[in-house]
C-alpha cells in the first residue's frame, strides 16, 4: 500500500526535538484542538495512575502553530508534549471507515517515527473523554504486553446496532473471540501491531485498493497478536445521517465482508469462541424506560420485501424469501425476526459478496431493508426489558451465530451446490 | 431460307449451351463451398457447444444481467443461439465464396460492402451489449436507492430509467446501422421527448398533492429519527 502522509517539515522538525516516547495518543475529532489543554490534564490524569511515568505526545489538528506552542507552554509538562499536526481531515470522498482508518495509519506512522511502544486513537466525541479512558487503553499495552486493547462502553440497548446485529457476533462465530467492539473506534495498540498495519501483507491485501481499510482488530486475531478489552464507559454517540444509512452500512460492511473473503482459510477451522481478558469495572447495561417508535423501520422493510425480491432471490435461498414474506405479514406487536433466519441471511450476503453475485455495492445497499426489520424486530423484543434481560437476549444472537456457522462453510466451500 | 433459319438456331443452342456450360464449373464451385461450410460450421457448433457448457455460459450470461437474451427465445438456450449465429455466419462466408466464382465483378461489389458494413454491425453489438448492462445497472441502483429512501414508487422508477436507457441504446443502434435514417430520428426525439414532458407533467400537475404529501411526511419523519434512540455504530 502507499504512504498516505507525508510529514510536514515543521512536524518533522518538532519530532525531532521530542525525540523517543513511550507512548502516542491521536485525537482525531478536530473539536478536541479548541480543548487541548483541559484534554491534557485528563490525559495525564489517566496516565499517572500507571505503575511507571511516560513520556507521551498528543497529536491533535491544530495547524495554528502559535496557538499550538501557547498551549505547550500551558502544559508545563516536558513527560507530555503536544504534536500539533493534520490528521486526514475528513474527506468527502472517503467513507467513515477508510478516514478512521487512515488516522490508524497517521498515529502509527508518526509512533514508528517516535520509536514509541504504545498508541492510543481516540476518535469518539472529546465530551466522553475520562482519565479510565486513558488508562484503559493503555496500560495493558505499556504494563501487560498486549498488542490490541478496544473499548467496552457503557452498554445501552438501543445504541450500537449494527455492532450488535452483525459485527460484534460475525467476528465472534468465524474469528473466535468474543470482542465487544472489534471496529473500536477508540483503540490502543502495539508498535508490533502497527508495523502490521502500516506494511500489511502483499497477499493479503491483493487486489485491494490504496484506501481500503483493513480491520484491526481481525487483522490482529488473524496474525496472533494479544488481544484483550478495556471498560471505558460512556461514549457521546455522533448523530446519525439518516438518510444515508444504507451508505453507512455499505461503508462498514465492506471492509467486513472483505476481510471475511481474505481469510477464509483461518475462520473455516475455527470451531468456536473464546473470552478475551477484559480490564477495568465493568458497566451494567443502563436501565432505562425508552419508547420506540418502529412504523418507519416495518415501512422500510415491507417496502423491500415488495420491491426488492428479484435482488434478493438473487442472494437468498428460496427458504430464506418464505420466510421473510411469512414475517412481512405479521402484526407490528408480534413481528419477530428468528435468529437464525438472520444469521443466514447475513451468512448468504456474505457469500454473495464472495462471489460478485450482483455488485458488491448494490449488495451491501440491498441488505439495508433486511437490518431495519431485524431492528424493528429486536426493538419490539427488548423495549420491555432491561439490564442482564437485554444482555442474555444479545447472549443468544451471539450463540445462534456460532451455531448457524457450519451453513456458511459449507456453502462457502460448494457454492454451486447449494445455489439459491 | 429453311437453311438459313437451321443455322441461327443452332448458332444461339450452342450459344446457350456454352453459358451452361461455362457456368457449370461455378455451380460445382458452389455447392463444393456449400458443402465445405457446411461441414466446417458443423464441427465448429459442436466445438463451441461443448466449450460454452463446460464454462456454464448461460449461467454467466444471467449473473451479467442478460437474462433478456433468452427470454427473445424461450425454447433455445443462449448458448444453442450463439452455435446457431456462428454456424449461419459460416455458412453465409462459404455461400459468398461460391457465388463469386460466378462473376468476381458482380459478387466482389456485393462482398466488399458486405465487409464494410460489418464494423458498424460489431459496433452496434457492443452498443446493445454495453447499453443492457447499463439499463440494468441504473434501473438496479434506482430501484434498491428509491426502497433505501422509502419512496413508493420506487419500482416505477426503476422500470422507468430502465426503458429510457433502452430506448437510447436502441436509436444509438439504429442509427449506426443506418437503418430507418430519419424516421429513427424523429421517432426517438418524439418518444423521448414525451417521456420527459409526462413525466414533468405528472410531477407538475397530476403528482402535485402526492409529492408534497410524501415531502410533508419525510419532514415529519425526520423528527420522529431524531426523537427515536437508535443508534446504529
Amino acid at each position: 500500500m502507499a504512504k498516505l502522509s507525508t510529514i510536514p517539515e515543521q512536524t518533522r522538525q518538532q519530532l525531532e526535538q521530542i525525540g523517543t516516547v513511550d507512548l502516542v495518543i491521536g485525537l482525531v475529532d478536530e473539536k478536541a484542538s479548541a480543548n487541548i489543554v483541559a484534554i491534557a490534564g485528563i490525559i495525564r490524569q489517566g496516565l499517572e495512575r500507571l505503575s511507571k511515568s511516560t513520556r507521551t505526545v498528543i497529536m491533535h489538528r491544530n495547524s495554528d502553530s502559535a496557538a499550538a506552542a501557547l498551549s505547550q507552554g500551558e502544559l508545563e509538562d516536558d513527560s507530555l508534549r503536544l504534536l500539533s499536526y493534520s490528521l486526514p481531515a475528513p474527506d468527502p470522498s472517503l467513507t467513515v471507515m477508510q478516514s478512521t482508518f487512515n488516522a490508524y495509519r497517521t498515529v502509527g506512522e508518526i509512533s514508528q517515527d517516535l520509536s514509541s511502544r504504545a498508541c492510543v486513537v481516540l476518535a469518539s466525541s472529546p465530551a466522553s473523554l475520562t482519565p479510565e479512558w486513558i488508562y484503559g487503553l493503555a496500560q495493558p499495552i505499556l504494563e501487560r504486553d498486549y498488542d490490541l486493547v478496544t473499548p467496552c462502553y457503557l452498554p445501552h440497548k438501543f445504541e450500537g446496532l449494527l455492532n450488535n446485529a452483525i459485527l460484534c457476533p460475525l467476528i465472534r462465530a468465524l474469528y473466535g473471540k468474543q470482542i465487544q467492539n472489534p471496529l473500536g473506534p477508540d483503540l490502543g495498540f502495539s508498535a508490533r501491531l502497527s508495523q502490521d498495519i502500516l506494511h500489511p501483507d502483499p497477499a493479503r491485501v491483493r487486489g485491494a485498493s490504496t484506501y481500503q481499510p483493513l480491520l484491526i482488530g481481525t487483522e490482529a486475531i488473524v496474525r496472533g497478536h494479544r488481544v484483550c478489552q478495556a471498560h471505558l464507559g460512556m461514549r457521546i454517540y455522533p448523530p446519525i445521517d439518516w438518510k444515508n444509512l444504507d451508505s453507512i452500512l455499505a461503508a462498514v460492511l465492506d471492509p467486513l465482508f472483505l476481510g471475511v473473503e481474505r481469510d477464509a482459510p483461518f475462520w473455516q477451522h475455527i470451531r468456536s469462541s473464546e473470552g478475551v481478558a477484559t480490564y477495568g469495572a465493568p458497566f451494567p447495561f443502563a436501565e432505562e424506560s425508552v419508547t420506540v417508535d418502529v412504523r418507519r423501520l416495518l415501512e422500510l422493510f415491507k417496502l423491500g420485501v415488495r420491491n426488492l425480491q428479484d435482488i434478493w432471490g438473487l442472494v437468498l435461498p428460496p427458504a430464506a424469501l418464505l420466510e421473510l414474506r411469512k414475517v412481512d405479514r405479521l402484526s407490528p406487536e408480534q413481528f419477530r425476526i428468528p435468529d437464525e433466519l438472520w444469521v443466514r441471511i447475513v451468512y448468504d450476503f456474505a457469500l454473495a459478496y464472495r462471489l460478485r453475485t450482483i455488485g458488491r455495492d448494490h449488495l451491501l445497499r440491498a441488505l439495508t431493508p433486511l437490518y431495519l426489520g431485524w431492528v424493528a424486530s429486536y426493538a419490539v423484543e427488548v423495549e420491555p426489558i432491561n439490564g442482564a434481560a437485554v444482555q442474555r437476549r444479545l447472549e443468544r444472537l451471539d450463540a445462534a451465530y456460532e451455531t448457524g456457522k457450519p451453513y456458511l462453510v459449507s456453502r462457502w466451500r460448494w457454492p454451486d451446490r447449494f445455489n439459491p | 431460307m429453311w437453311n438459313q433459319v437451321q443455322q441461327a438456331l443452332n448458332e444461339s443452342t450452342s450459344r446457350v449451351i456454352k453459358q451452361v456450360a461455362n457456368l457449370l464449373p461455378g455451380i460445382a464451385a458452389l455447392i463444393v463451398a456449400l458443402l465445405i461450410s457446411g461441414f466446417l460450421a458443423w464441427i465448429i457448433a459442436l466445438g463451441l457447444r461443448r466449450s460454452l457448457r463446460k464454462i456454464h455460459f448461460d449461467e454467466r450470461l444471467s449473473t451479467w444481467g442478460l437474462q433478456s437474451l433468452a427470454e427473445w427465445s424461450p425454447a433455445n438456450t443462449p448458448t444453442i443461439l450463439v452455435t446457431r449465429a456462428v454456424s449461419w455466419v459460416i455458412m453465409l462466408v462459404g455461400c459468398l465464396i461460391g457465388i463469386s466464382a460466378f462473376d468476381a465483378t458482380l459478387t466482389s461489389q456485393f462482398v466488399e460492402r458486405l465487409f464494410s458494413y460489418l464494423p458498424n454491425v460489431f459496433a452496434a453489438l457492443i452498443l446493445l451489449f454495453l447499453g443492457n448492462i447499463a439499463a440494468r445497472f441504473l434501473s438496479r441502483s434506482v430501484l434498491i436507492g428509491g426502497v433505501n429512501m422509502n419512496l413508493q414508487y420506487s419500482r416505477l422508477l426503476s422500470v422507468g430509467v430502465k426503458w429510457m436507457v433502452l430506448v437510447l441504446t436502441w436509436a444509438m443502434v439504429l442509427d449506426h446501422l443506418a437503418i430507418g435514417g430519419r424516421i429513427v430520428y424523429l421517432a426517438f426525439a418524439i418518444l423521448f421527448g414525451g417521456i420527459v414532458f409526462a413525466l414533468c407533467l405528472a410531477v407538475g400537475l397530476g403528482s402535485k398533492d402526492l409529492i408534497s404529501r410524501s415531502l410533508e411526511r419525510e419532514a415529519s419523519r425526520s423528527t420522529e429519527e431524531v426523537e427515536n434512540p437508535f443508534r446504529h455504530l
